[in-house]
């Protein structure tokens, strides 16, 4: 797979602030790339310099193979964007909305009505043409936002924290959508999200604090890194698990033992094969990822 | 084109979509109509019967023609600004809301964007002050018309030079808004101010002389003064008809604003329509070259 970002020593400051430093990373062609970090991390930075909204300090990026400092104009083709808070306008029907998108990119006429018939089939939303966007529902509204991004055909499609506020119903519909995208149009997904099971998703995540690359990796990776291994043990007594010696937590039927890596799980599995009959192992989650990286928690995680 | 065209389409249905946009920019009309049926049509005709010699009696349909010239020539002359100022302020509304973020994420240049929300200003605006100018139209020929049909292109004439430069005006300031607040700030400043500086509430001829003078700097005085001109033009053609004394009408002219005197030189119709077009092509350089060196962060 191709790197259709790159990014290399980007920097930015504000005045005194330095919002991005040194920041470096690849994304590759297809991939979910998940990018994380606490509000004012830097992300919503990284994204508009990306997108040709400020300009950089210093450092090189390359979209798609084409320098952004050359060649924007073909490197805004090839993104679509969700932002956090809806920019539709209100007071205009889906339709209206979707044509001046379209006209944006100058895709006018039948090419339109093609484009649009496309998406409003993928995304459900044929009933919806004539209705005045205020009219909508949240969950219906993101579709829309979704479909205004799409409507471009783009190769990356930029979600930042697309499901926030999003009833779980919504959000798996939204990432049903986007899995189908990625299977069939190999789109590459550019996201930052407050959801950590989202991020658990992603093919690669990137973690970054005060401008700063924190960690980085698949989240298997990061899970073997940054936190570790769990086991539930059912139908023991305590006293068998207090001679384990690792750190463990009472359930109502059983006992979670938190142990540093999958090969310390094995081992005391071989220990006693006596009392592990019902067990099961599981990886940290992201969320404690990004708490040991960081020492911080995301807002609005669940 | 077609992508003009449809930024163009988008910003005119959401300015008359936005009953809060649309409603503001009728505020200033109607408080002159307030004004004008609480007092100011009293007050306007005792001023000509004042500035009459004992011996002239007007009709009261002459009498009506005056007054009603005088009133609909204010309307106009303010609502062609206050109009395209609210219509104008979708642009700041696309700046607060984060709007034009994502409209220049895509490719379209800078100068389609303010392109389009130029002409949708310039539209939206010649709708509403056609409308308004028609419904004056109708209101004199009920009181008393005396408007040749010159009269008549050169009013419309006068309101598309107007609105020209209400547009051109508003998107120099507009440009410069960013909030909410400010749209509100300088909503109010010129819905009430314009009104003043522009002689429809009051004629310029009244303020100091101070006062006039620097007014006589103002492009948009000779817009009033030239709405007045073809609005009451036709009445008080008819008062020298009927007999009253040309130094009189003159008079009325000069208290009127009709003749607007810069340095104590008389304002030529055609330096009039000079000033109001060479300011209209000032402020649409100033807005391209605005739009040119605006910077990114």
């Amino acid at each position: 797979m191709k790197d259709i970002i790159k990014i290399d020593n980007l920097c930015k400051s504000f005045g005194d602030v330095k919002a991005v430093q040194n920041l470096r990373f690849r994304v590759k062609e297809g991939e979910l790339f998940a990018f994380l970090g606490v509000n004012g991390a830097g992300k919503s930075t990284t994204i508009n310099i990306m997108c040709g909204q400020l300009l950089k300090d210093s450092g090189n990026i390359e979209i798609d193979g084409q320098n952004l400092e050359h060649n924007l104009e073909e490197i805004k083709n090839s993104l679509g964007v969700v932002f956090q808070n809806s920019v539709l306008d209100s007071a205009l029907s889906v339709y209206d909305n979707l044509q001046c998108r379209a006209a944006l990119y100058g895709i006018t006429g039948a090419a339109f009505k093609e484009r649009l018939l496309k998406l409003a089939k993928l995304l459900e939303f044929e009933d919806l043409l004539k209705r005045t966007v205020e009219k909508l529902s949240g969950g219906q509204r993101r579709r829309i936002d979704i479909a205004r991004a799409l409507i471009n055909n783009p190769k990356i499609l930029i979600l930042d924290e697309p499901t926030t506020g999003l009833d779980p119903q919504t959000r798996k519909t939204l990432w049903n959508v986007i899995s189908m995208l990625r299977k069939n149009e190999n789109m590459t997904v550019f996201l930052t999200t407050h959801y950590m099971e989202e991020a658990a998703e992603a093919d690669y995540v990137v973690i970054i604090d005060s401008g700063k690359i924190s960690a980085e990796g698949t989240p298997l990776e990061l899970k073997n890194t940054y936190t570790g291994d769990f086991i539930t043990l059912y139908g023991v007594d305590e006293a068998m698990v207090k001679t384990f010696g690792v750190e463990y937590e009472a359930l109502r039927d059983g006992y979670r033992l938190f142990v540093p890596n999958t090969a310390k799980a094995t081992e005391l599995i071989i220990k006693y094969p006596d009392v592990f009959f019902d067990y099961e192992i599981t990886k940290g989650k992201m969320d404690d990822v990004f708490l040991n990286v960081t020492g911080k928690k995301l807002e609005g995680e669940q | 084109m077609n992508t003009v065209l449809i930024l163009i389409k988008r910003n005119i249905k959401l300015f008359f979509k936005d009953k809060g946009m649309f409603f503001t920019s009728l505020i200033t009309p109607a408080i002159l109509l307030v004004l004008y049926t609480t007092f100011l049509s009293n007050v306007y005709r005792d001023s000509f019967e004042m500035n009459l010699p004992d011996m002239v009696k007007l009709s009261d349909e002459l009498m009506g023609g005056l007054v009603g010239g005088q009133l609909i020539s204010s309307l106009l002359a303010v609502s062609c600004i206050t109009v395209a100022f609210c219509s104008n302020f979708l642009m700041v509304q696309d700046k607060a809301n984060g709007t034009i973020k994502d409209l220049r994420i895509s490719p379209v240049k800078v100068s389609t964007l303010a392109f389009g929300y130029y002409i949708a200003t310039l539209i939206s605006t010649l709708l509403i002050c056609f409308a308004a100018t028609a419904l004056c139209l109708v209101y004199v020929a009920f009181i008393g018309w005396y408007m040749s049909v010159s009269d008549v292109l050169f009013l419309l004439l006068d309101v598309v030079l107007l609105v020209l430069f209400g547009t051109a005006l508003s998107s120099v300031i507009n440009f410069l808004l960013t909030s909410q607040g400010q749209i509100s700030a300088v909503g109010t400043i010129i819905s009430a101010g314009y009104g003043f500086i522009c002689g429809a509430y009051m004629p310029i001829s009244s303020f100091s002389s101070g006062l006039q003078r620097v007014i006589t700097f103002l492009p948009g005085t000779y817009g009033t003064s030239l709405v007045r001109t073809h609005a009451m033009g036709g009445a008080l053609n008819e008062m020298v008809n009927q007999g009253v004394p040309s130094e009189v009408v003159d008079s009325i002219r000069d208290a009127v604003d009709c003749n607007i005197y810069f340095f104590n030189d008389k304002v030529s119709i055609s330096s009039m329509y000079l000033i109001l077009g060479t300011s209209v092509a000032v402020l649409v350089a100033v807005y391209i070259l605005m739009n040119s060196i605006r910077k990114k962060v």
